[in-house]
Formats: C-alpha cells, sequence, structure tokens
C-alpha cells in the first residue's frame, strides 16, 4: 500500500483584520481575517516549520526524499529543498527538488513522491509546499491571500490515506501569473479564468482520476481543491458533477487563499474526520490541473492529525495596515546586519542549522556552541554531537528597542533546552506578557537578517 | 606583586559628554597634559605607556600609534589594551605590572573613546551573525536584571534610586556628562530601552579620555602632589557567552567576584576596608548586583544598601561619589582610568563638593561582557 502516512501544517501567527485592509483602500472585503507571514518568514521557513511539525516525534533520518514546493520561494536558484533537509536534520543522501511555477507545484511534487515510493525508489518522503505570495496594494487579491505551509509524508507503512489513482492535464491558458521581474501576482479576468480555465482543467483532470479509480463521483467523501478566487471551487466541483456541499471548505475566513500548500492543508483537514473506506479526491490548478484519489485506511482514526483549527489558534493581531505592509517587505526595512560567510556557514552547518551542541563525556555537561574544551569539567575533546531539543523554558529575558531587528520591542531570551543545553535566542511572534521567567518556548527556524545579498536563516524561539 | 610597590603620582580627566569639538587624538592631548601638568613633570619623562581604548573609529585607536602620535610620543614601548568594558582598568593594571616588575620607572595610562562620532544609538554589537544576534549592551545586561529581579523580588524602583543617587553626585561634578539630578518618577518613566533598563537606567554613549601617570613608589615623593599608593590591580576572565552556560544562575558576575577576591588578598585587606568604591553602574540594576560581587554586602543585599542610603556619599560606603557611568559618562577605554581618577581626587581630598570624608582605601571596578571580565583596582592614601 502507497500513500500518505502524516500530515503537518503551519500558519504564521500574524493576522491581518481585512476591514483594515478596506479601512487603507476602501472598497468591499471579504469578512474575516488573513494570515500574515512575519517579517522573519518565507516560504522556507514556513515549510521548515510545517516539515517539523509533520515529523512530529518520528525520526528524521527515516526519509528518503524532501521535495519543495512553492511559487514564492526566497530564492529563485538555491535548492531550498536543501536547506529545509538540513533544517529538519534529514540524512545528507535524501533526493531533493524544488517544485514551482503554478500552485499545482505542492500536488505535483506530492504526486511525484507517491510515484517514487510506488516505483521502490523511494521508501518513504516528506513534501513541504509553502507559499506568502504578495499582491499589489489595493488589489482585487490582496485581501484575499493568506500565508501557510503544508507538510505531507508519504511511505509504503503506516498510510492513512491509499493513492488510488491520479490524473493530469496541461495546456497554456492565461489566469494567474508573475514574471521573473514582478514582485507581485498578476490576474486576468476572474468570472473568465474561472469558467474557461480553472474549472474547466480541474473537471478535466478530476474526471480522469475518477474513471481510473472507475469510481462515479457520488461515491466520493470529500473534495478538496486549492482555488484561486473564493468562488471557483464550487464551480469547478458542479461542473466534476458533485454537490458543491462535498467540497471541503476553503480557509478564506481565517487564513485567505494559501496558493501551493492549499491542497495539502486542505487535505489534511479532511483526513480530522473522514471515515475509513472515504475515497478524497484532491486537485489544484496550474496552467491545467493534477488531481489525484485517495481512500482513507483503516489506520486513520488511531493517527489523525493535529486540527488545523488549532494550528490557526493563538492569532496575533497586527493593529495596522502598515504594519502588514512592512512585515511583508513592502515597506522595506533597513538592512541590518553582517554576513554569514560560505565558510562560517560550512564550517558551523551541524551546529547552527541542523542545531547540534556539544555533551561532554567526562561530566555529561550538554552545551552549546559546540567546543572542544568542557565548559563544566575542562576536559579537552571529550565530545560528542548532542541533538538539541526544540522545546524548552526561559530562563531569563529581555524585551529590547534598541536591537537591529525592522520590529520593536523585541524579546530575546535565554532558554533551557529539554535534555540540556542553553541558548540564547531572538523571541518571535510572542504577544505582550507571554515572554517571562519560565514560559514555555518551542524553537522555529527563521530568517534572521539579510547582508551581502543574501538572506542569513537562524533559529529563533516562540511561545509554546 | 604590586602592593606598595607603584604609586599614582599625577591625573588628568577631560570633560566627559558630546565632544564633537575634540577629535580622539585631541581627547587623548587634554588628558595627557593635565596629567603632566597635575604631577609636575615634563613628557620627555615618560618612559613607556598604556593605552585602553575599546572600539577604534575612523579618529584612531587602532592601534598604540594614536597614543604616540597625538601626544609625539616616539620611540618608546607605548601598548594598546583592549578588553571590553574593563579596557581602561586593565591598561592600568598592565602599567603597574610593567613599574613593578622594574621595567620602567614612569608611565602614562591613558584611556580614551570617541563614541559620539560613530553616529546611530548605543554601541554597535560585533560577534557572530547569528549566535545571539540580536543582542544590545542594554539587553544583555537586562538578562541578569530580570533573572536576579524574578529571584529577589526587586522592583524597578530600586534600580531608580541607582540612578537618582548617581545624577546626584554628577550633578556636584563639572566634568560629568549629565550633571542633572533626576526623580525617581523620571526614571521609571523613561522611554523604555530594554526591560527592565529605561533610557535613565542606562549609561549614556560619551566622548572623553582620562591619564593617569604612575611610577616606582621610592621615586613618588619627587613629584608635586601627595602619591597615592597602587595596593593591587586584579583581572578575572570568565566565558564571553554566558547566555550559554546552562550553569550560570544570573544573579551577579564571577569574574567580579573573583578580581575582588584577588584584589582583597594582594592589598592584603577585606571589603569592610574600603572607603568608597567606584564600580562599574552601565546600568542601574549593574550597580546593586557590583556591589554585592565585590563583598560590600551579601547577595540579594545590595538593592537594601541603596535603598538605606548607605552607598549615598554621605553614606557607610559611597559607592560613584563621581556619578558613576550613569551620569559621568562612559567613553569605553577611558572609563577606567576615569576611575583611577576619581579615587586619586578623592584620596587627595580633592574632589571639592562631591568629597568623601577622610577615605583612606578607594576601590575602581569595571566589569564588561556582560560578566566576561571584571578588573578590579585598589588605591590607597598611604
Amino acid at each position: 500500500m502507497v500513500g500518505i502516512t502524516r500530515t503537518g501544517t503551519y500558519f504564521p501567527r500574524r493576522r491581518l483584520d481585512r476591514a483594515l485592509i478596506a479601512k487603507a483602500w476602501g472598497g468591499r472585503v471579504p469578512a474575516g481575517t488573513r494570515t500574515v507571514a512575519g517579517f522573519d518568514e518565507d516560504a522556507l521557513t514556513m515549510a521548515t516549520d510545517a516539515v517539523l511539525a509533520c515529523l512530529g516525534d518520528v525520526d528524521a533520518a527515516a526519509f528518503d526524499a524532501l521535495y519543495f514546493a512553492s511559487t514564492s520561494s526566497p530564492y529563485l536558484e538555491k535548492q531550498v529543498a536543501s536547506v529545509i533537509a538540513t533544517a529538519a536534520d534529514l540524512r545528507r543522501d535524501v533526493a531533493v527538488a524544488d517544485f514551482a511555477g503554478s500552485v499545482r507545484a505542492g500536488l505535483a511534487a506530492l504526486r511525484a513522491a507517491l510515484d517514487g515510493v510506488r516505483a521502490g525508489s523511494l521508501g518513504s518522503a516528506l513534501v513541504a509546499a509553502a507559499d506568502a505570495r504578495l499582491a499589489e496594494p489595493d488589489s482585487e487579491l490582496e485581501p484575499l491571500l493568506g500565508d501557510g505551509a503544508a507538510a505531507v509524508a508519504v511511505g509504503g507503512e503506516g498510510v492513512v490515506a491509499e493513492l488510488v489513482s491520479t490524473a493530469s492535464v496541461a495546456e497554456e491558458f492565461t489566469y494567474v501569473w508573475r514574471t521573473d521581474e514582478q514582485r507581485t501576482l498578476h490576474l486576468s479576468e476572474t468570472r473568465f479564468g474561472t469558467a474557461y480555465g480553472y474549472a474547466r482543467d480541474v473537471a478535466e483532470a478530476i474526471g480522469a482520476a475518477l474513471r481510473r479509480a472507475e469510481l462515479p463521483p457520488a461515491r466520493v467523501a470529500r473534495l478538496v481543491l486549492g482555488a484561486p478566487e473564493p468562488r471557483a471551487a464550487a464551480e469547478a466541483a458542479k461542473r466534476a458533477g458533485f454537490d458543491p456541499a462535498r467540497v471541503e471548505a476553503s480557509l478564506l475566513a481565517e487564513a485567505g487563499l494559501l496558493g501551493t500548500p492549499e491542497p495539502l492543508a486542505l487535505l489534511a483537514r479532511s483526513l480530522e474526520t473522514a471515515a475509513p473506506g472515504d475515497f478524497l479526491v484532491v486537485a489544484a490548478y496550474g496552467e491545467g490541473a493534477d488531481a489525484l484519489v485517495l481512500r482513507a485506511t483503516d489506520r486513520l482514526p488511531a493517527a489523525r492529525p493535529r486540527p488545523l483549527a488549532e494550528r490557526l489558534a493563538r492569532g496575533l493581531a497586527l493593529p495596522s495596515y502598515e504594519r502588514y505592509l512592512r512585515a511583508r517587505g513592502v515597506l522595506p526595512a533597513e538592512p541590518m546586519g553582517e554576513p554569514v560567510t560560505a565558510m562560517l556557514e560550512w564550517k558551523e552547518l551541524k551546529q547552527d542549522v541542523r542545531l547540534y551542541g556539544s555533551r561532554c563525556q567526562a561530566c555529561g555537561l550538554v552545551q552549546f556552541p559546540q567546543a572542544r574544551v568542557c565548559l563544566g569539567c575542562q576536559a579537552r575533546d571529550r565530545m560528542q554531537d548532542h541533538k538539541l531539543a526544540r522545546r524548552g523554558t526561559v530562563f531569563t529575558f529581555t524585551i529590547d528597542n534598541l536591537a537591529p531587528v525592522p520590529e520593536h520591542p523585541m524579546p530575546m531570551a535565554v532558554i533551557d533546552l529539554e535534555g540540556g543545553g542553553r541558548l540564547y535566542l531572538q523571541v518571535t511572534d510572542a504577544a505582550e506578557g507571554e515572554v517571562k521567567v519560565g514560559a514555555p518556548v518551542e524553537l522555529t527556524f527563521r530568517r534572521l537578517h539579510e547582508a551581502a545579498g543574501n538572506r542569513n536563516y537562524f533559529w529563533k524561539a516562540r511561545p509554546a | 606583586m604590586i602592593r606598595d610597590q607603584v604609586a599614582v603620582i599625577g591625573v588628568g580627566c577631560t570633560k566627559f559628554g558630546d565632544r564633537y569639538e575634540r577629535s580622539f587624538e585631541e581627547l587623548i592631548c587634554d588628558a595627557a597634559f593635565d596629567a603632566y601638568a597635575d604631577a609636575g613633570i615634563e613628557p620627555a619623562e615618560i618612559e613607556a605607556a598604556y593605552l585602553g581604548t575599546y572600539l577604534p573609529g575612523p579618529g584612531g585607536g587602532k592601534a598604540a600609534v594614536s597614543l604616540a602620535d597625538a601626544l609625539r610620543l616616539y620611540d618608546r614601548p607605548i601598548t594598546r589594551v583592549e578588553n571590553y568594558c574593563a579596557t581602561g582598568t586593565d591598561a592600568f593594571r598592565n602599567g603597574c605590572l610593567a613599574v613593578a616588575a622594574g621595567a620602567h620607572d614612569v608611565v602614562l595610562v591613558l584611556g580614551a573613546e570617541k563614541l559620539k562620532d560613530r553616529g546611530g544609538r548605543g554601541i554597535p554589537r560585533l560577534g557572530h551573525p547569528l549566535l545571539a544576534r540580536g543582542n544590545t549592551a542594554p539587553g544583555l545586561f537586562a538578562l541578569a536584571a530580570n533573572r536576579y529581579m524574578h529571584t529577589f523580588g526587586l522592583g524597578r524602583e530600586t534600580l531608580a534610586k541607582v540612578a537618582v543617587k548617581n545624577h546626584k553626585n554628577g550633578a556636584l561634578n563639572d566634568k560629568a556628562h549629565l550633571r542633572m539630578e533626576v526623580t525617581e518618577e523620571q526614571v521609571l518613566k523613561a522611554p523604555m530601552i530594554a526591560w527592565p533598563f529605561g533610557l535613565l537606567d542606562c549609561c549614556p554613549t560619551t566622548d572623553g579620555a582620562a591619564a593617569a601617570i604612575i611610577c616606582r613608589a621610592d621615586l613618588a615623593r619627587r613629584f608635586k602632589k601627595p602619591p597615592v599608593l597602587v595596593k593591587s590591580a586584579a583581572l578575572a576572565v570568565t566565558t564571553g557567552r554566558p547566555f550559554f552556560d546552562p550553569t550560570f544562575d544570573y544573579l551577579g558576575f564571577r569574574s567580579t567576584q573573583a578580581a575582588a577576591r584577588q584584589a582583597y588578598a594582594m592589598a592584603g585587606i577585606t571589603a569592610e576596608d574600603v572607603d568608597f568604591a567606584e564600580v562599574h553602574d552601565c546600568f542601574t540594576w549593574t550597580e546593586i548586583s557590583n556591589i554585592e560581587d565585590l563583598g560590600f554586602c551579601k547577595k540579594g543585599e545590595g538593592g537594601r544598601l541603596v535603598e538605606e542610603g548607605r552607598t549615598a556619599l554621605d553614606g557607610d560606603i559611597p559607592v560613584n561619589p563621581s556619578g558613576g557611568l550613569k551620569s559621568f559618562g562612559h567613553p569605553i577605554g577611558a572609563s577606567g582610568v576615569r576611575m583611577i581618577y576619581e579615587c586619586v581626587t578623592q584620596l587627595r581630598g580633592e574632589a571639592g563638593a562631591r568629597q568623601v570624608k577622610d577615605p583612606e582605601l578607594g576601590l575602581a571596578h569595571n566589569v564588561g561582557g556582560p560578566g566576561a571580565v571584571s578588573c578590579v583596582v585598589v588605591l590607597g592614601r598611604s
């Protein structure tokens, strides 16, 4: 049996009430809030968070591949999947690929991973999709988009949703695009694009996948669709012969249209309630479409994902539209820092990105950063690499208004990690009063600063 | 052994403050000639010099040459010392060692720093581009302050009393940077810098220079002023990454405790023998913790010492009669030498309105890093 074994989702804690967008520009906006990636977040960091959420306590070394999908990757040339694999401490011999080009890249990556397992070239694989797409201020899209990530683990054992069939469609159509010179997303006329492009292609791919599975639409419990605008999913469902009531509800009200991770995040949510034996159809659009038919297995009830609603809880409301512009880099912040040279990164990769400290074999003290002479007993070269936990408690802290970061005040904390080791980190995504002595925190991989034309990623803490 | 082998025969200090009109080398010049005049010596009598400066800027400071060029003091040994905020006292310690070792009879120690020309707020943080990134000087000391306040139940009000006291002393000192008195309410309501430190809990960034001329104790009577004897000069270095040390309790600084132990042993005294102290009050909390680490009271009791007025000018252990870093200002490399200047001035009875009553022994203390390096110097009238 080949299929999905685990899922994980990640949503930035920052939320923008759409009423603040309407207040800035006038016009009508949908009710609710959208998720907003912080100034220290991007598709790379959110995908890492989703992968870590997906992994939970599972051994990262068990995976043979990591595929990353995004249309808003922080790099046009650089293997982001390798960065995520390193931060998640996957093995060095994993297969990686970055999928891009349209929001169906997430599903395309999932399909490729499933194909790899089915073909026997991969035992198990991780797929991570994330987007923080930028819309032109005062555009139709601006209030609709939301930022987030989803990750899916696939394999041949412990499958909770088995792959049944797949189908694809590909043909040029002009609907959503962003050229290599544009920062913001462009959209042609919505009604035409949805009817003549999106709904047509998605319905066609779903139809073909169902025929391969020899399933009528009526046998399908849930239809999981990524969509370019709020009405598109229902239109595609109807066209594919489905009752629109069976479409997994979008995340528009609480998060927005997510892009690449959307079908994976909605699939994760449908697995919260699907019954064993239920058929699920997942489809995504991008100048054509991909559709996958899955069947929930008997293992699902015992291995349901953490509810998406929980992942979305504890949002932090941005106080103003301007704060959103600052968070997304539309209002530029000052450049802030010295570069991490390629040499320093290479020397310290295991320590800084894989997050290993040292454990003294003489006295047992776990310490960070890695050193040759023990802090506790001064034994020389008795150190063993020690993978640090990503959870801990605040030993002490400050809330700094002077630090070279774009948002103030910025908490920093000295953190005692579970299992030993003490770190001193910036704290992100904290509400007032959350950072205090004894507070539980977890680590998140973030964009620390930019320098010399590059981005430096490192760990931060956030309230747990 | 330094004790009673070395004497301070002259001191000098510039006006501390926003000295935009004075270059780094001009500040050095002012402080050095002030000290020459105080000692009544000619520049040519200086056999060697130690320059303490922490942040080299475009105006100089990178090597000993900025002292040589400022004073045209050529063809003799000059060493630049840099050791975080203990830079000035450590330069003084090195000068004393050279004299005590018999290498030189008359040595100039000079601390200088030009912080204001750097532009920007605070001082730049140097170091690893990822590890501990985002830290600031107030933020680093605030880590300790918050843990300390959490442990001992201290409030910001107690911290504020340190600022009130030191500003009161500094207002009496015409060389101090911030010569205004402040109220507890002003301190508590000042803009927040790094919790729990508001603006008035922080020392300013300052330009300034200070100088001390030292010589073999047996030659000291030849010079103009009554000499002040160096009783001890001790340095202790611990980790510069206290925030990664899982055994660190954040309730005080080990380096100060170690330097104080050394200094008292070397001087043959105990903390009770010290009549007044210039301690490193870069932030209000630092003074409270320092006076504990220096042994003036037990750990956790520093706040009470301040609240009871015992560290005031007329208290039983006056702390920072000069106004401290808080009011006098903190040009990093200059501060330690400036403390020597204050101790000598007090021990000679020349401190005017801020004079401590009849002191026999004065102590100067710097801590930097925070907590990584600490230097303690004890000076005596006889």
